[in-house]
């Protein structure tokens, strides 16, 4: 039987199936990961088989810029020579996106073996302890006495030390002296200068021109870092995420960061995405050639700045010093990033043994040396030190954070929900301000009703 | 299955096995990639949809939440409302252009093949993350669009902030995915040259012009691709995601906020895999609508010259 296929028939057969076909990709594929992860892995954690003499292929991730990936590549290169049978497959990249990927290969189970982490990854992708290993159960194999107790303490989540800090991070100033030198003022050391600076800034160099720049989740940060200076408080508390601010307060402080785009002191949030979108700052032109003349940014990333900078700029770039808001030292400080094994890898014990080997050990911790901030191995740090590893800009900005702040972040604090670009309570909250010209009143509900919806108790 | 013509005279049963299903076992392999990379997934998501599945706690309730949800949250309704604008603009939009540059092409002009080609690149180049970067570029405040702007009026005229004013924004948007005709265009092109030259002759006799010819000889023999051009640009129109995500992510202030957006950020951002499939389906419905509708419509104003 025979049956030509008519021009309507074609069109009709053809057109369902091209409907059908592209959007069946809308529905996504996923799976139940963390059931399939916490099977594969409790065997893991409950024994760990020592190192083994067959040839072994780990896998490890990080993100970063272009000198950290050097770093770890170079460090990565050190530890096969010497262990000549353990093979590491590295995949890195920038931040940008990096979480978004890294949640699905957790849930996927497919992570690599060793993960550099973010802090709150802790909370948000194994609570439970469902995605890392119980590092005690390797201890063999890796230094745990190199931390201080309550840096590791910071790492343990669900009674299993989940991964080791790499680092300790926090907030401040950093200030380029060239454009400075030429509005003929010096770095703002109280909110009084810094209001200053932005007048000057107008009036001396022109309406391009600002003293300090601030991207939606930097103004959350030192609103936060002035609240905590006024009042002397943790914005929430560390293990049970009640906020300690309320309304009024909340407001007070979403009203200073709407001071400083009023005086001129930081950019409107519009301006700056009409010129660079949602890039970061040390990506914009204006940072590059100067007109942002200042960030609040964590110490890890002075070189990322400063190296981002323009031949005439470059040399002027400035650790500042923390500005005291009230009666109190403002601010933060939290574990950077970690190391940690996931469930799913086979070679806990050469997993383990290449974590204490860029942390711990000389050879590899002088080849990272400040490249992920200033170690908070101490074996790591001092071996650092030793070999001249530690940048002179790293260490300095460290150091005067570790010296100024004395509060401490609740692990919601960073949640993807409250902080991603364009989709965060963060963003939401202060495009409002400086597109609707709103107030801190204005926008207090917006902020509670969303940290409430990832688990503060307001 | 048809059976296969070849003479069956003589050949083993296994031969003959295979010569009727030959053709099926030749699809194998698309089937099994149809079924693991859709079909089993298009299914999960629609079990998931009625789930508050999130990739690392699981399943904990079920019912019709998300779909609730979906309609009554301002975020999602106020995306569903954009991902519509955009298509209801750039689908007729696309249309008419890639229509309007197939019919001069289908002139005999100098250079012809060239310029087919030089008008197809943006098809292949344009959902790429590298022109969706170059638009991010073009459109900035002292991009390529504003320094011209400012040239042209000897500086007394900046251009508007096309990517940070939520009224421009979709606009960019917009105009990147309409600037992708080049394969609309072949289709058309395509159509023009199947329609019979003795009817434009006809028409020229009988005194009627270029205008005339067009709309009652072209347009009405090129229904079919018209239908179908449409069809496939509806469906495409709303999935999509590159342009607006690299470079606005969605932003200014949710101006370019379209479904596929959400379904991502659901799914890879907040690990909602219960909402972001629910959200999948409402699309997935609402384009069967749209389809059904043309379909249903096409009685009234496709020709197909097949018909008797």
């Amino acid at each position: 039987m025979s049956k030509a296929i008519s021009r309507r028939d074609f069109l009709k057969v053809s057109g369902a199936v091209g409907a059908a076909g592209l959007l069946a990709a809308c529905g996504g594929s996923s799976n139940t990961g963390s059931t399939a992860t916490s099977t594969a892995a409790s065997s893991a954690a409950a024994s760990v088989a020592g190192l083994s003499s067959d040839p072994v292929t780990l896998t490890m991730s990080w993100w970063g810029g272009e000198s950290r990936h050097n770093a770890y590549q170079e460090a990565i290169k050190a530890f096969s020579a010497e262990h000549s049978t353990i093979t590491v497959n590295p995949t890195f990249a920038a931040w940008s996106g990096w979480e978004d990927t890294m949640s699905t290969k957790f849930a996927g189970g497919v992570a690599e073996d060793v993960c550099q982490i973010n802090w709150n990854w802790l909370y948000n992708y194994s609570k439970s302890g469902q995605t890392f290993i119980d590092l005690n159960s390797v201890s063999d194999y890796l230094d745990l006495t190199q931390w201080d107790e309550a840096k590791l303490a910071a790492c343990n989540v669900a009674n299993a030390q989940q991964c080791v800090p790499v680092s300790m991070t926090g907030r401040i100033f950093y200030w380029n002296k060239t454009t400075f030198d030429k509005a003929g003022i010096s770095f703002p050391t109280t909110l009084d200068e810094l209001m200053a600076a932005g007048k000057t800034f107008q009036e001396k160099l022109g309406d391009d021109y600002y003293p300090l720049h601030l991207g939606a989740y930097d103004r959350m940060i030192l609103m936060v870092f002035y609240l905590e200076s006024k009042y002397g408080k943790d914005w929430a508390d560390p293990t049970t995420s009640t906020l300690n601010y309320d309304a009024d307060q909340i407001a007070e402080g979403i009203d200073f960061i709407k001071s400083l785009v009023d005086g001129h002191v930081i950019m409107s949030l519009p301006t700056y995405y009409g010129s660079n979108g949602d890039n970061a700052a040390h990506q914009s032109t204006e940072w590059i050639t100067g007109k942002l003349a200042g960030c609040f940014e964590w110490d890890s990333s002075a070189t990322k700045y400063a190296d981002a900078l323009d031949e005439e700029n470059k040399a002027g770039f400035t650790v500042g010093e923390e500005i005291k808001f009230g009666d109190y030292n403002g601010g933060f400080s939290k574990v950077s990033m970690g190391l940690a094994i996931t469930k799913t890898c086979e070679h806990p014990a050469e997993a383990a043994t290449l974590i204490n080997f860029l942390l711990n050990e000389e050879k590899g911790a002088s080849i990272m040396g400040s490249e992920c901030g200033i170690p908070a191995s101490k074996a790591g740090l001092a071996a650092a030190q030793a070999a001249g590893a530690v940048k002179e800009l790293v260490a300095e900005a460290n150091g005067k954070v570790m010296a100024f702040v004395s509060n401490q972040l609740d692990p919601l604090f960073e949640s993807n929900d409250l902080k991603a670009t364009g989709t965060g309570i963060y963003q939401e909250v202060f495009d409002t301000l400086d597109y609707d010209n709103a107030s801190g009143a204005d926008l207090v509900d917006t902020l509670l009703d969303g940290m409430e919806s990832v688990g503060y108790s307001v | 299955m048809k059976e296969s013509k070849a003479p069956s005279l003589g050949r083993t049963p296994a031969q003959k096995f295979f010569d009727k299903w030959q053709g099926l076992f030749y699809l194998i392999p698309w089937i099994i990639g149809f079924v693991v990379f859709k079909a089993i997934p298009f299914g999960q998501s629609l079990y998931y949809s009625f789930t508050d599945m999130d990739f690392f706690n699981g399943i904990h309730q079920y019912g019709i939440m998300n779909y609730v949800d979906a309609f009554t949250t301002p975020k999602i309704t106020k995306a569903l409302i954009t991902t519509f604008k955009y298509s209801f603009i750039t689908v007729p939009l696309k249309l008419v252009f890639a229509l309007f540059i197939a019919y001069i092409l289908n002139f005999k002009i100098a250079c012809v093949n060239v310029f087919r080609t030089v008008y197809y690149i943006p098809s292949i180049l344009g959902g790429s993350v590298a022109i969706a970067v170059l638009w991010k570029a073009v459109f900035r405040d002292d991009g390529l669009v504003n320094t011209l702007i400012r040239m042209l009026t000897f500086g007394h005229f900046q251009g508007p902030s096309w990517l940070s004013d939520p009224g421009y924004a979709l606009w960019i948007i917009c105009f990147l995915r309409i600037w992708q005709f080049g394969s609309a265009m072949v289709l058309f092109l395509a159509a023009l040259k199947g329609v019979p030259a003795d009817l434009y002759e006809a028409a020229t006799i009988d005194g009627a012009g270029k205008w005339k010819q067009f709309f009652s000889i072209t347009v009405p023999m090129i229904t079919p691709i018209i239908f179908y051009n449409l069809v496939t640009q509806i469906c495409q129109a709303f999935q999509e995601f590159n342009g607006p995500f690299i470079i606005t992510n969605g932003g200014p202030r949710g101006s370019t906020t379209l479904i596929s957006i959400l379904v991502y950020n659901y799914a890879f951002k907040s690990n909602q895999m219960g909402m972001a499939s629910a959200l999948a389906w409402i699309m997935f419905v609402i384009v069967c609508i749209l389809t059904i509708i043309a379909f249903t419509s096409q009685k009234k104003w496709v020709y197909y010259s097949d018909e008797r």
